[in-house]
This record gives C-alpha cells, structure tokens and sequence, in this order.
C-alpha cells in the first residue's frame, strides 16, 4: 500500500509537473517587463486617484506612453522618480496638492432645520431636503470623505468638521468624489493664487468684498492662534504688497464686516498692518511655496504696485518675470505720489525686496520705446509681455523727451496724433489705418489720415449704429471715400511681428448683450486710439507657420484678452473703456493688486494650453448670495484702536512725522482678533 | 426532472454556503463590494465545474479500478490546484478579457475547500457524470447567490449604525448566519419536489 501510494502520487506529481511546464510554453504570453517593474514601483494602492483602473492598469498606460511618468498622485515624488528611471524620462517635482473643505461651523454650531437620526453618512442624510443643515452648502459631518480615504488622511474631528493630515494626502481625489455637498476640492498653490472666489462656495462678507479676495478670517484666525507666519502665507495667497495695503488701503471689507450690525468693524486691515509689520520685525521674509520653473520668461512693463504684484505671482508660478521700469526706483505711484507719511521709503524698500527675493529681476530707468521695445523683448527670449503701467498716464512713458516713442508698436493716441499734426509734423500712418473712436472728430482724423497716405482707414466702435453721430451713419457715402465704418464692433486681438503691427481681430457684437457674432482678421498698419492710457496689454509669442526663411529671427506675436476671464471684462476687447482701465480703475493700490494677479490668471491658463474662459459663478455684488442682515447672540465689544500720538504743545509740525501713524500692538491685535465673527454665508460665532 | 431537483437542491436547500458551510473564507473575504462578489461568483463558477469533470473520470477510471479511493482526498486537492494554474495560464492566453475580470481570484480558489467538497460530494451520491457535472455547476451558482446576497447587505451596513464592537466582520458573520436560517426555510422543498415527481 505505501509503495502504490508513494508510486501513484510521484506519477501524479510528475504528469501535473510536466503538464504544467508544458502548459507554460505552450501558452506563453510575452509581457513588457517595464509594465511589471513599473507596477512594482506603484504603491499597489490601486486607488484610482489617476484615472485608471487600478496600479496594473495605469503601470500599462505609462509603458505606452499614455499617461505620464508623475500621473501616480499617491505615490508622490518618488514613485514619480522610480518611474522615470525605468522609462528613462527626466521628471520634474510635481506641485503638491491637498483636498480642503471652506465649511468652517460643524453640525453643532451651525443651524439646522430638523435634527437627523438616520444612517449615519452624508449619501444618506442628503436624500431628506438635501441634509439637515440650514446653509445649502455646509458640511453634514457624517464622514463619507473619511470612509473613502484610503490613505487616513481624513478624519472628523471634534467640531464635526472632517481635518485633512497634509502629511497624509495624496490628493487622489475620492474625498471630492465622495462628498454630496461637493465642498471637497483640491487645491495647489496654483489654484489659490489664480482662483476667485465663486458665489457657489461659502465666503465671509469681508472675503467677497476684497477687491483681491484676501483669506480674511484666514489670517485672523492664525492672529488669534498666535501664527503670525502661517496668517502672512495667508495674506500672500492673494496680496503680496501687506505692508502696503495695511497702511493705505481703504478696506472695503471692513464696510461689508458683519459686526458693524452689532457695534463697530472688525479692524481688518489693522490686523493686516500687524501681520506684515510683524515680518517686517523679523527681518526676513516670509515667502510661501514657489513651483518649478515653467521654462517661461516673462517681462513686465512698469514697476508700480500692479506690476509688482503680476510679478511676484509670476514668479511664484515658476515663469521667471522681469520688470522694465522707466523710473530709476521700483514703486510707481506708491513711491513717487504718495506721501512718506502714509508709505515711509523703508516700508515699501523691505516690501519691494520681499518681491524680489520671491525670484523677480527688476531692470530700472529702462523706458519702453527708448531702451527696448517689444520686439526686442522677444528677442531676449521673453514669452510674454504684459503692461502694467496702468497708474501713470501712458503717453508721460510715451513722449519723455517731447518726440513721440510709440511703446506700444504702431498704436497712437487721438490726442498725440492731433496734437503732432497741429505742430505740422504729422504721423507717419500706414496704409490701413484703425481709428478706435465713436465721435465725430473720428472722421476728421480718418480724412486726414487719407490725405496722408492712408489708402483704406477703418472707424471701429462698440456702439451701435444709431448712436453713431449721424456723419459716420452714413456708411455709403463714407466707404465711397475709402472710409469704412463699422459699429457694434471691438477690437478683440492685435498681432503682429517684431516692432511692427500687422493685423487686427474685429469682433462684431450683438448690440444688446455684447456676444460676439462674427469676428475677422484684418491686415493693419496703424491704430489710433481715442483715448486714455493703453494699460494691461498682454501680448505672446507665436510660433508662425508661413514665414520664409529670411526672417525667421524676427518674432510673430499677438495679444491676449486675458480678461476674458472675467464675466463683464472681455467684452468690449483691447481698448475697452480705456480712462477707466478694463480691471483696474487704479483708484486705490488693492484694485491694481486685484488686476496684476488676476492678469497672472490669464496668463496661467495660457501657458497651461487652457481656453480662458471666465470664473464662473464669481462672486460679485451682484450675485445671489445667502447672507445675513441680522446678528444674534453676538456681545458687544469694542474696537481696538491704536493709539492716537497727540503732537507736543509747541511743536511746529502738528502733523507728526513719517512715523506718526502707529499700528496695532501683539495684545491689541490679539483682542482685536477675537472679535472677528468667522462669518460664513450664514453661520457667525455667536456667544454661547 | 431529476437535473432540476439538483439544481434546486444545490442552489436553495442545500447551498454550499449557508447550508454545508463549505468555502466560508472567500464569503467573509470577498463580500465586502458587490463587484467583487460577482466577479469572485463567476470564477467559483467556472473552477467547480471544470474541477467535477477533471475529478469524476479520475474517481471512476482510476480508483476504482485499482482500488485507490483512500487516495482521493490528497488526489483531489493536487490535481484541483493543478487545474487551475493550467486554466490560468490557458485564460491568459486564449481569452485575455475573461483572464483580466477572474485573473485575481482564480489563485484565491486554488486550495477553496468549497471545491474539493463538491467534487468529493458528486462522488459520495454516485452521480452520473452529467449530474455531477450541473450539480457542480449549480452548487457553485447556489455560492454566487449567496456572495452575491451578502455584497448586497455589506454595502447597505456600511451606512448602517452598527455598534463599535459588532463592525466589520463580526456583523458580517451575523448577517451570513441570519442567512443561512433564512435558507433553512427551503428544507423540505426537495422532499415535496420528489413526492410530486413520483406521483
């Protein structure tokens, strides 16, 4: 029995063996080895954070060169790493992003209109009137985002609010899949500096208020927590000049604070002083996350607060900017209009270099037109150019030394060219002419364009035809004399190449909601534009495809209405309403603020390939946003004030010195912290 | 007629889940998302079957012609898992789509005692081959069902307010065994279904 049994079992072992081994060649299947080392380098979550189904599936794509060597989101930078060593790719770190939630006041602080006792997860509880909290967009608590976590990285905390560990996340996203009020998103430094807040998410009234979208209970909250630094990285997410603003600004935010219905603001901006004063203190700068190098050069025209601003946000970007500035000082309007007392010269010296050190090269007492030009930008291998000289009246940079210097190629202000023919040494124009001008003395400079040598000049304007002076409403008359007028029409893109402008983008409009019907390409020479400054001009390279060879050198670019990101802002093209500028009105230094960084949006998306689209849903004054209009439960307490220096008896100056108008001190500023509300759209701490 | 006792009483009454309690490992393991069930279903599917009829030849053809049925527990177990590796391998090859959904779960079945129970039952009730061969089959559907029930509860307790200690796979088990009392109410079924045959 034990030899049958020893004998049987050897033969079986050896006929399944055999088999096995045969099988084995028989139904070989070749298989990329990368695939399986690749798959051997991923963490095996299988998570699905980068699209795929499962590590296996994504290590296939990235052999195929599908997906790319970093799409790995849990793995992080060196996963990134192994996986390009077996690709043989060079990767660059990646940006890193983390899941965020904006709901500040858990089920327990927050109204609620019925008391839930159901299952217990978010899914569940929003099927009865979509959660039992008051505010549409709040946070239920229940964990749905801690139940799909597969990495720990959220859990709910005491405040029923789920705290996400940045130390743990990966950023897969299923956190954001998973939660039902979509208050989940992921965010990189990116996304913070280059997002507007939308009348979707939930926002303070100070928030929505701030021209630059400042983090306001943000940073109010790290005052109150003692983390000066963490509040300053707060404030720098969207305004980098704190020292400035903090002294100037005329804070909007504290009119729209919702503690006025109880007593009197809280000092926002006093709390921004002491913030930025506090980095001031210290003596270093406090400079938030930098991403990479994009391999984009920039270079930004004028020094003022706008164009520092588009600067630093550059350069946070990673797109290396350079700022051109006529003046032999960095500063604009801040140093050189206002007054030393309000902006004392150490004051926006420490903050200029704070921008500087961020990665920004500056190049003073260069003027456009005289000691470069656009073409020559280009040529040094800037990207992108972008003017920003939107304070200052353009033509003092145009005309320094009384000749005409057009900075901008081929543009002329009505004015200058009036101005230069009544001195009878008229424009030299080409031989089609724009004119950007809605009134009679349009035609007047069209005729003597004509008269010097213009064969075809055009009158554009974005009003419709019946509110054109009669003269130009006479179209067939006018095009008999090579005059062509068109209405309802903007200018939407220049382009040109080199020092020379070539061609224009007409968009005609609908007259009653201005969206664009048609739009052309035409061949220009010469535009003349009515009025005002010619601020915020965007302009890139272009790779040209029908050039010959002999000038290859010279550089083919176009404009970018960037603030086609705005609803509102793109409509009326490049020389919309140009006295009021098209973002900015420059009519305080946190609206030039606002404009540098949001024309840094414009150009993010650009260089990212993105269509610039507009915010949608921005949160506006004119949005449908839940608020409140009345307090409760909320004591009263009082505004913390600096202390007013009273001038000694006797002295000359009643006005004090550069130094006369002090901030908030550490305790002061403490207890002014605390009565910020931590307003959300409806939630507000209320004394218990 | 008699094929379709078997497959009531394979698939209701006696469940090889919830009645011979045979391959409560995967039941626990496997049912935690209803995909999973499926897909671990399909695969018990296919390897119970093609185990029978690897099986039952070998029982009547070789034991029992050289008397060596007290070999067959330890036969059974090695040319099951021989079996298996060779679909594998065959799946991988000839049809990649089946091989990408069972691929996982076909290792997992290997040494399944659910497996080498009903291969051992078939030979124990003296089955013909072709009843062996859809008792099989519908004893493996009869697991699918029962995975496929349970997926099916698990997902519906993971919102439910469980009490801390009774989370995960203790409830899990309770659940199985509710289950299992609730099948008892097939008892009896086949008893009828033969009278009504015999009649």
């Amino acid at each position: 029995m034990l030899i049958t049994t020893t004998v049987f079992l050897l033969l079986l072992g050896m006929i399944a063996g055999i088999a096995l081994a045969i099988a084995s060649r028989v139904f070989y299947v070749w298989e990329d080895p990368t695939v399986l080392e690749i798959t051997d380098a991923l963490p095996g979550a299988n998570c699905g954070g980068c699209g795929y189904a499962g590590c296996s599936a994504a290590a296939s794509a990235i052999a195929k060169g599908l997906a790319p060597c970093d799409m790995c989101v849990a793995g992080g930078f060196d996963v990134t790493q192994a996986i390009g060593e077996i690709m043989g790719q060079s990767v660059g770190e990646k940006e890193p992003e983390l899941a965020m939630t904006t709901c500040n006041f858990g089920m327990n602080e927050a109204d609620s209109i019925y008391s839930y006792n159901g299952a217990s997860d978010c899914n569940a509880a929003v099927m009865l009137y979509g959660g039992s909290k008051l505010c549409p967009i709040g946070c239920i608590g229940l964990g749905s985002c801690v139940k799909v976590c597969q990495f720990g990285a959220v859990a709910i905390g005491d405040d029923m609010l789920p705290v996400f560990d940045p130390e743990r996340c990966v950023a897969c996203g299923a956190c954001v899949e998973a939660c039902p009020k979509d208050i989940i998103s992921l965010t990189s430094a990116t996304m913070r500096i280059t997002s507007e807040y939308t009348s979707e998410e939930c926002t303070a009234p100070c928030q929505r208020s701030c021209p630059t979208g400042i983090d306001i209970p943000g940073y109010i909250r790290e005052v109150q927590n003692g983390n000066f630094e963490e509040g300053i990285r707060i404030i720098k997410e969207k305004c980098p000049l704190p020292l400035i603003c903090g002294r100037i600004c005329p804070a909007p935010c504290e009119l729209s604070c919702r503690r006025n219905l109880v007593d009197d603001a809280v000092g926002i901006n006093s709390l921004k002083r002491f913030l930025a004063d506090y980095e001031m203190t210290t003596g270093k700068h406090v400079n938030p996350y930098k991403c990479i190098d994009s391999g984009h050069k920039t270079a930004v025209i004028g020094g003022g607060a706008e164009g520092l601003t588009a600067a630093y946000y550059l350069a946070r970007l990673g797109h290396q900017p350079t700022i051109f500035e006529a003046k032999p000082k960095l500063g604009g309007i801040l140093r050189y209009v206002i007054s030393e007392d309000r902006i004392p010269q150490d004051v926006l010296d420490h903050e200029i270099e704070g921008i500087l050190d961020m990665g920004v090269e500056a190049r003073t007492s260069k003027t456009m037109g005289l000691d470069f030009t656009l073409g020559s930008l280009f040529d040094d291998g800037h990207d992108t150019i972008i003017m920003t000289t939107g304070g200052f009246d353009s033509r003092k940079i145009l005309r320094p030394g009384g000749g005409i210097a057009a900075h901008v190629p081929n543009i002329f202000l009505m004015l200058d060219f009036l101005a230069l023919e009544s001195e009878g040494k008229p424009v030299a124009v080409g031989e089609h002419v724009v004119i950007v001008d809605s009134g009679k003395r349009a035609l007047d400079v069209a005729r003597s364009c004509r008269s010097l040598g213009a064969k075809k000049v055009s009158i554009v304007s974005n009003h419709g035809i019946d509110e054109l002076p009669e003269e130009l409403a006479e179209r067939d008359t006018l095009s008999a004399e090579g005059i062509d007028v068109r209405s309802s029409t903007i200018i939407a893109a220049l382009g040109g190449v080199s020092d020379n402008l070539t061609r224009a983008v007409f968009e005609e409009c609908r007259p009653h909601d201005n969206e664009p019907v048609q739009s052309e390409t035409i061949e220009v020479d010469t535009i003349i534009v009515a009025s005002g400054r010619l601020p915020e001009l965007v302009f890139t390279s272009v790779a040209n495809e029908d050039q010959s060879d002999s000038d290859q050198k010279a550089c083919s670019w176009q404009t970018v209405d960037i603030f086609r990101t705005l609803p509102r802002g793109g409509d009326n093209g490049v020389f919309s309403a140009p006295e009021k500028g098209r973002v900015s009105d420059s009519s305080a230094v946190v609206k030039s603020i606002m404009s540098g960084r949001r024309i840094v949006r414009g150009i993010q998306m650009c260089f990212s390939g993105e269509p610039i689209t507009p915010v949608a849903h921005l949160a506006e004054e004119t949005s449908d946003i839940l608020n409140v209009t009345r307090v409760e439960h909320v004591d009263v307490s009082l505004r913390q004030r600096a202390p007013i220096r009273v001038a000694e008896a006797g002295s000359e100056n009643n006005w004090g010195d550069a130094q006369a108008i002090p901030g908030l001190d550490e305790p002061a500023s403490r207890l002014e912290a605390e009565r910020c509300l931590a307003c959300g759209l409806i939630c507000y701490k209320k004394a218990m | 007629m008699e094929y379709v006792i078997i497959v009531i009483g394979a698939v209701l009454i006696k469940n090889i889940l919830l009645a011979e309690y045979l391959g409560c490992c995967p039941f626990m393991g496997t049912s935690k998302k209803m995909n999973t069930a499926v897909g671990m279903g399909l695969a018990v599917i296919f390897v119970l079957t093609a185990a029978t009829a690897v099986t039952y030849p070998i029982h009547h053809h070789i034991f029992t012609r050289f008397g060596l049925e007290y070999l067959q527990t330890i036969t059974f177990i090695l040319v099951i898992a021989a079996l298996v590796q060779f679909v594998e391998m065959f799946l991988k090859k000839a049809i990649p789509a089946l091989y990408q959904s069972l691929g996982i779960f076909l290792p997992l079945i290997t040494t399944n005692c659910a497996v080498l129970g009903v291969a051992i039952l078939c030979i124990r009730r003296d089955y013909s081959f072709v009843e062996s061969i859809v008792f099989a089959f519908s004893s493996a559907a009869g697991f699918t069902l029962a995975l496929v029930l349970l997926a099916g509860i698990r997902e519906r307790l993971i919102i439910a307010d469980v009490p801390k200690p009774l989370q995960g796979t203790a409830i899990g088990l309770i659940t199985g065994g509710l289950m299992a009392l609730a099948f008892f109410g097939f008892s009896g079924v086949d008893g009828s279904l033969n009278a009504l045959v015999q009649q």
